[in-house]
């Protein structure tokens, strides 16, 4: 067993954000009990991965998956529930997060395997792989600020990759770079799909989902819909999502016509 | 920590690079400041009591000296957790890393008005040259195990309260008039004859027995009060102690509060 998820819950408490100042609390204080003050966002998930298993959790924005995925590698701690992970995790979420502007790529990757928490004879052997994979020529002793977007990406993917887990988080990194880049990093993915004990992976790729993962999930609201067979999870999430757009149509529609009937009075 | 102090050094490195790039003269800045912040209280003095100390300037620099340091270490690592907020939500690693490395890239600001202080005794004050400033170096380790207390502290609260750094800037402000910088130990004197309880007070403020210790050695040149010293740098490493326990409970709630 490589991931044993049980009743897992995640609670946010609205009372404290990144906006939250004293003076905003000082003046909450003299409006007592007003709102709520905790959200779930996940609630009761349950689920085991076994070795070589991966993993789709798929869903509407805003559904807790890449909570999820926070939790799995440890970032977030469950507010209720257990989970147990086993082995090394590397989470690959959004890429090049811990870049820093005034240094070199090179100085970047060794930054980031520090970071990573690799000691440095480990960095150095994985150093030359790295460059050779990101493959932005002479920018590699540049400052980061100097580079475009996508090299920036190209730099973040290389690094992220480079390291060998037992478990891998992978959150929507399928689309980084030019089209090129792409191809590339999706196979190298998919080497590393094939190495990693097990996979959980966030994607609105579907065709990825049917094709390369062996489980998926459906999370709505923080609760799982569905486990199952992809080719399922799939289907039922796109007749959700398909529901889902129906429905806007219609609001928007009745807001239109709603608007229509009190007509806006004329000039003259 | 120790675990991670390759991590503190490139992190520590990296911000200097960053204010040194910033500015065009970068670090002759660094040099500059505090002798341009000594000229204007030694103008405002002058003028408000009209009779100041002998050699007042550097009785006023060694009170500059370390108070630049602290104050710009404090609002460094109050930014330090919240600037990484990406970084946070995404990689699991021991955010203590972050305020120890902004306090500790603060101590070059310190090594740069060491460098102003040194000019200012060759071209001004050669008589007051003494053996004693030797001891600086031990005062500044009292100074730096105070400091890191409270850095790690001001960095995990600004998490959850994002206007500390606005309270600090006030904060420090009245903290430097309320601590013996231009004022002396002979005017605590005269307030212990009249008032004794806010002479008291006055004395365990951690900055008065480090600014009395800096101009013991630069102004007066004699040895420090070791008793004191040893008693802060005692209360320090306490506060240290707490602070780790304290950021360690509040760790948890970053990346949920980011």
């Amino acid at each position: 067993m490589a991931i044993d998820v049980r009743g897992l819950g995640v609670r946010y408490s609205l009372r404290f954000t990144r906006k939250t100042t004293l003076h905003r609390s000082f003046i909450r204080l003299l409006r007592r009990g007003e709102g709520q003050t905790t959200f779930w966002a996940l609630s009761d998930v349950t689920f085991k991965l076994e070795q070589g298993e991966s993993l789709a959790v798929i869903g509407p924005n805003g559904a807790g998956k890449s909570t999820l995925l926070q939790v799995l590698a440890g970032i977030i701690l469950p507010s209720a529930g257990s989970i147990d992970v086993r082995g090394a995790v590397s989470s690959l979420l959004t890429l090049g997060a811990g870049f820093d502007q005034e240094l070199t790529g090179r100085e970047n990757i060794r930054l980031a395997g520090a970071f990573m928490g690799m000691d440095r004879r480990d960095v150095d052997q994985r150093m030359e792989a790295i460059v050779a994979f990101a493959d932005i020529g002479e920018f590699i002793d540049a400052p980061i600020k100097t580079y475009s977007t996508g090299m920036r990406a190209r730099l973040g993917f290389a690094i992220a990759t480079s390291v060998d887990p037992d478990i891998l988080l992978l959150d929507e990194v399928l689309a980084t770079g030019d089209q090129l880049f792409r191809e590339k990093s999706k196979a190298r993915v998919l080497e590393l799909v094939r190495a990693a004990k097990a996979i959980v992976l966030v994607t609105h790729d579907m065709n990825w989902v049917t094709e390369y993962c062996n489980r998926a999930v459906l999370l709505e609201k923080g609760r799982i819909v569905l486990e199952g067979d992809p080719a399922d999870v799939v289907a039922l999430h796109q007749e959700h999502t398909a529901r889902l757009k129906a429905e806007k149509a219609a609001e928007l529609e009745r807001q239109m016509a709603g608007k229509a009937v009190p007509a806006p009075p004329r000039p003259g | 920590m120790w675990s991670r102090r390759r991590l503190v050094r490139y992190l520590v490195s990296a911000d200097l690079k960053k204010k040194g790039a910033d500015t065009l003269l970068g670090n002759v800045w660094w040099v500059l400041d505090p002798l341009l912040q000594m000229l204007v209280y030694v103008v405002l003095v002058s003028i408000i009591f009209a009779r100041p100390q002998p050699d007042y300037p550097l009785f006023i620099f060694a009170a500059i000296l370390p108070w630049k340091w602290f104050t710009s270490s404090i609002q460094d690592s109050i930014s330090s957790v919240t600037s990484q907020e990406r970084l946070i939500k995404q990689l699991q690693f021991p955010k203590i890393v972050l305020p120890t490395a902004a306090a500790g890239a603060g101590v070059v600001n310190f090594g740069f008005g060491l460098v102003a202080l040194a000019g200012l005794l060759l071209l001004f004050y050669r008589d007051r040259v003494t053996v004693e400033l030797l001891l600086i170096p031990a005062i500044a380790v009292v100074q730096l195990a105070f400091t890191l207390a409270l850095a790690l502290a001001a960095s995990a609260v600004n998490v959850f309260y994002r206007d500390i750094g606005n309270l600090a800037r006030h904060a420090l402000r009245l903290w430097f008039y309320l601590s013996p910088s231009l004022w002396g130990a002979a005017q605590l004197e005269q307030l212990a004859a009249s008032h004794p309880t806010m002479a008291t007070i006055a004395q365990l403020n951690p900055f008065y027995i480090l600014f009395t210790a800096y101009r013991d050695v630069i102004y007066f040149g004699r040895a420090p009060n070791w008793t004191s010293l040893i008693a802060l740098l005692g209360v320090s490493l306490g506060l240290i102690g707490l602070a780790i326990f304290f950021f360690k409970r509040l760790e948890p709630s970053f990346a949920k509060v980011l």
